[in-house]
């Protein structure tokens, strides 16, 4: 594993500067059937191909980020500050 | 060619070998007459210079105490020390070579066919680690240590120095693209150094390279692999006296690959004895080190005329020349005699291979490429190559012409016969594991272990496909290659382990414990004492035990400081605080302290820690010393979109902080502050800012270890100042400084939980008997959903108390047995001077886990009877802490 991240910040640095967070998924709201907040709690869609996820930019700007990662490849399409 | 006159001398085997300049450790030991180099993995047999490139395993010694090294491209340095392997006593005379009689009782696979009981492994393993192997690694801390790490940049990497790799970083530098060279040998210039009638070594262009701005060139340095993103990992040799290895992390927008090709040996009856090299080996022998490497040479081949030139003009006679497919063995024992053809036995004391030529293709398979059989070429050639990678010169195929047709029409079957030099596998190893339904060269491999072993397959791998090929009636093409993985070739632990740098973090209050008698315990980075040597004490337990009762019958200070310190900032800090934490803290007055857990969604406590409310709209929290930088990045993350007014700073290193505790604390801190200390004006789980010393501080009246006390925060800056302070004003009233032992000891009497110690990964807040930490009245918060499940659940375990009912002390992590069933376990326990006894927290299971209940925990190997108690072990109804 030694592929790069862009930053939106820093720049094209390795992953070894980020801490991954997972899949973006959204919370359910507190109401929500315990179907859903199993879902979200426990399942992971683990997609091959291009995911959408979450990193934390531990050796650089201290910033969470989300990445448009390709899982098969590790190439990561894109990375940006979340809205 | 003028060679170095220049001479030295190193130690191999005990005895003075001498070298020229220029010299590597093989030709050295060549030129003093030594043909043994090693002795096989497996059989035993003697093995002698086979490649002289680094790229066979026919070579290997241990030098310096590293094992394993290629003799024949390392350079020799003056005082070394070499040693032979794999052979006792000596290379020429080694006992084990009786094995190779025996060799009809190890058939391919033979682990898997004998050793089929688990004993039979445990039983053999010693025997075959003994007579079976590669080099002996170092003891731990003997070997060598001097390993560096650096990382590197490129616009293009370009790896080999031969005659296409120096072209391409010369076109390359002068449109002022930044180039980084890397090169395997010791001097520029690929196959120009020894094949005399290819060219001569452009000199000029080199010079021309090394002068222009840009441009960087790495000698002596192999790249094992091409990794994603264009990383390269690159190992050097003796970057410079300091270092035995470098490992290099080279990052490339782009890489040019120039790895030129290798020679590949044929396949025949003894094909292993030294004397049977290489043609390339002996053009390296002849041309680099001016070595004439024997006297009356046969050359099989089919393209053998500029080998044969060579050999004329070195003053060897050329006695024959012989097709491959004529060849039927060597003869010799040690060395080899002599050639037998089919119709013939021709004598001679050097045998030289004209094998085909192999693309080192191995980084563009790591890159992506695909390997194609070229049968014009007699090789595999790579194609489909990533658009960031690019091939040059002789690793294209460019060039190549095929040596003998592959697959063979007839393949020499003989036990002796060998494809893969690393690990003995023979012709016949081969057949057999084919016989076996291991047919397709992937599983071929993992059976015989062809490709394997040190030179991972680079002189066995077109043989061993040519052998699956023919067996199978496949094609090359069809039968196919291996996958080439990183590291290859192999790198050394040591060197992907680096330099041995721990970084260290000290507290604020450091030296002071250190003067003090501190015996250090390592938590993470943080140094923190473990508990203090005295006059009076010299050991563990009877110091803790002095510390204790300070710190119970008089006062104690300890350093905290490594406790996390975020300052929470903003309108709506008290609401992230209410949804990130199970506790509820936009309720909580400003002067007064909370303790909460932090759970994850699915209701695992994540940490704990203490949060003070100093103003409407600022909060101070603790954390546990090893998840600051998680609870932080926790908050900072549900944060992110809530369009909440809140700023996080982290003051862990800004802030010192220690914990003044016992019924003498307050006499103690009453004479460094104006501040009210009174319980009424002071209460328990109160906070204020106040001067102590002088110092501006936040006290906390926290009570971890179950005495009245205060926590003090205060700048990092004033650490010692504040610390001898403290002891100053506690010395009439008994103060000691105490350690993490004497903490641990203090707060297991009081039964407080540390998280992360006493809980684990599945630990939620209702089987840790903290269900009052979870407001489930709160709106919304982290792992609310789950932890109202929780609450209506039947707990399949507990976190509890108890108490030994004799002397024994459990060690932390002791099995729980009830009724001879393994019922839980110990994470916990020391002995409490309170009770006489041992006290602990555990995890039982439900059906023990009642007030009363009997367990028997594992001390010492003998089970010991406990007791579950619900209250804790020392002052239940928590009157002290607020006194």
């Amino acid at each position: 594993m030694s592929f790069l991240i862009p930053c939106p910040h820093c720049g094209n640095r390795s992953v070894y500067e980020y801490r991954f967070g997972g899949e973006v998924k959204l919370r359910p709201r507190p109401e929500a059937s315990d179907e859903e907040w199993l879902d979200y709690t426990y399942t992971k869609a683990n997609e091959a191909g291009v995911q959408k996820e979450w990193w934390f930019h531990r050796s650089g700007c201290r910033q969470w980020l989300q990445a448009l990662r390709n899982t098969t490849t590790n190439e990561v399409l894109e990375a940006f500050f979340p809205e | 060619m003028a060679y170095s006159l220049e001479k030295f001398t190193f130690e191999f085997d005990g005895k003075t070998v001498e070298a020229r300049a220029g010299d590597t450790v093989a030709s050295a030991l060549y030129r003093a007459g030594r043909r043994i180099f090693t002795r096989s993995f497996k059989y035993h047999r003697p093995r002698g210079l086979l490649c002289m490139a680094g790229k066979c395993p026919n070579c290997m010694m241990s030098v310096d105490g590293t094992p394993n090294v290629r003799a024949c491209i390392t350079p020799a340095r003056a005082g070394m020390k070499v040693r032979h392997q794999n052979a006792i006593p000596s290379l020429e005379n080694d006992w084990l070579a009786g094995v190779q009689r025996f060799d009809w009782l190890l058939p391919v696979g033979w682990y898997y066919k004998t050793l089929t009981k688990p004993w039979a492994w445990h039983a053999a393993e010693p025997y075959i680690r003994k007579v079976a192997g590669l080099g002996i690694v170092p003891e731990p801390g003997s070997g060598s240590t001097d390993y560096e790490h650096a990382w590197m940049h490129a616009e293009v990497a370009v790896i080999g120095g031969g005659p296409a790799g120096l072209q391409a970083a010369h076109e390359l530098a002068q449109q002022g693209i930044q180039v980084t060279l890397v090169d395997d040998q010791s001097a520029l210039g690929g196959h120009l150094r020894y094949r005399k009638q290819a060219g001569a070594v452009p000199a000029e262009l080199i010079d021309k390279l090394r002068a222009m701005p840009g441009v960087e060139i790495i000698s002596s340095a192999y790249c094992f692999g091409l990794y994603e993103g264009n990383l390269l990992g690159v190992l050097q040799s003796n970057p410079h006296p300091g270092a035995v290895e470098r490992l290099i992390h080279l990052r490339a927008k782009r890489v040019v690959v120039a790895t030129g090709s290798y020679e590949v040996p044929f396949t025949f009856e003894n094909n292993d004895l030294p004397g049977v090299m290489l043609s390339s080996a002996v053009q390296r022998l002849i041309h680099i080190h001016g070595i004439k490497p024997g006297a009356r040479a046969v050359v099989i081949g089919t393209q053998v005329d500029e080998v044969a030139a060579d050999l004329s003009e070195a003053g060897i006679e050329v006695v024959a020349t012989v097709a491959p497919a004529d060849v039927v063995s060597a003869a010799g024992s040690s060395h080899v005699s002599g050639l037998r053809t089919r119709d013939r036995e021709i004598p001679c004391d050097l045998v030289v291979m004209c094998g085909q030529r192999v693309p080192d293709a191995g980084l563009l398979n790591q890159a992506g490429g695909k390997l194609q059989w070229d049968a014009v070429c007699g090789a595999f050639l790579p194609v489909d190559l990533p658009p960031h990678v690019i091939a040059v010169g002789g690793v294209t195929g460019i060039g190549l012409r095929s040596a003998a047709p592959l697959p063979p029409a007839e393949v020499p079957f003989h036990k002796r016969a060998f494809v893969c030099f690393c690990s003995d596998v023979s012709t016949v190893d081969i057949r057999d594991g084919i016989g076996e339904g291991f047919d397709h060269i992937e599983t071929l491999k993992r059976y015989t272990t062809l490709t394997m072993g040190p030179c991972q397959g680079r002189m066995c791998q077109l043989a061993g496909i040519g052998v699956c090929a023919h067996e199978t009636g496949r094609s090359m093409g069809e039968t196919g290659v291996t996958t080439s993985r990183p590291p290859n070739p192999s790198v050394t632990l040591g060197a992907l382990a680096g330099p041995r740098h721990h970084p260290i973090r000290r507290t604020p209050v450091h030296y002071a414990h250190e003067a003090a008698g501190a015996v250090w315990l390592d938590m993470g980075e943080w140094k923190r004492p473990r508990y203090y040597k005295t006059a009076t004490c010299s050991s563990e337990r009877p110091c803790v035990e002095e510390e204790y009762r300070a710190v119970r019958e008089h006062v104690g200070l300890i350093d905290v400081s490594t406790l996390g310190k975020l300052d929470v900032k903003g309108r709506d800090a008290g609401k992230l605080l209410d949804k990130v934490y199970t506790n509820r803290f936009s309720d909580l007055k400003p002067g007064r302290v909370r303790y909460s857990v932090l759970c994850d969604e699915a209701g695992i406590m994540l940490d704990d820690g203490t949060i003070s409310r100093l103003a409407e709209d600022h909060y101070f929290i603790t954390t546990t010393t090893g998840n600051l930088d998680f609870v932080r990045q926790w908050l900072e993350w549900w944060l992110l979109g809530s369009g909440w007014d809140v700023h996080i700073t982290n003051l862990t290193s800004g802030r010192a902080a220690v914990n003044l505790a016992g019924p003498n604390a307050r006499d103690t801190l009453r004479k460094l502050t104006d501040s009210d200390l009174s319980i009424k004006a002071f209460p328990y789980m109160a906070c204020r800012e106040a001067e102590v010393a002088g110092v501006p501080s936040l006290l906390m009246r926290i009570g971890f270890v179950g005495e009245t006390g205060w926590e003090i925060h205060y700048p990092a800056e004033y650490g010692e100042h504040l610390w001898n302070k403290l002891l100053e004003a506690g010395a009439a009233h008994g103060i000691r400084p105490f350690g993490i032992e004497a903490q641990r000891l203090l707060r297991l009497e009081k039964r407080h939980v540390i998280v992360g110690v006493d809980t684990d990964a599945l630990s939620n807040p209702y089987e840790s008997g903290m269900a009052w930490i979870a407001k489930l009245d709160k709106d919304d918060f982290i792992g609310r959903n789950a932890l109202r499940k929780l609450s209506s659940a039947t707990p399949q375990q507990s976190l509890v108390g108890f108490i030994m009912d004799d002397n024994a002390v459990p060690q932390d992590g002791a099995a729980i047995l009830v009724n001879g069933a393994l019922a839980g376990r110990v994470t916990s326990a020391r002995h409490s001077p309170k009770n006489g006894k041992a006290v602990g927290l555990a995890w039982v299971i439900a059906a023990s886990a009642a007030e009363g209940s009997q367990i028997d925990i594992r001390v010492d190997g003998t089970l010991a009877r406990a007791r579950i108690v619900s209250d804790a072990f020392y002052d239940a109804p928590g009157e002290r802490l607020r006194m």
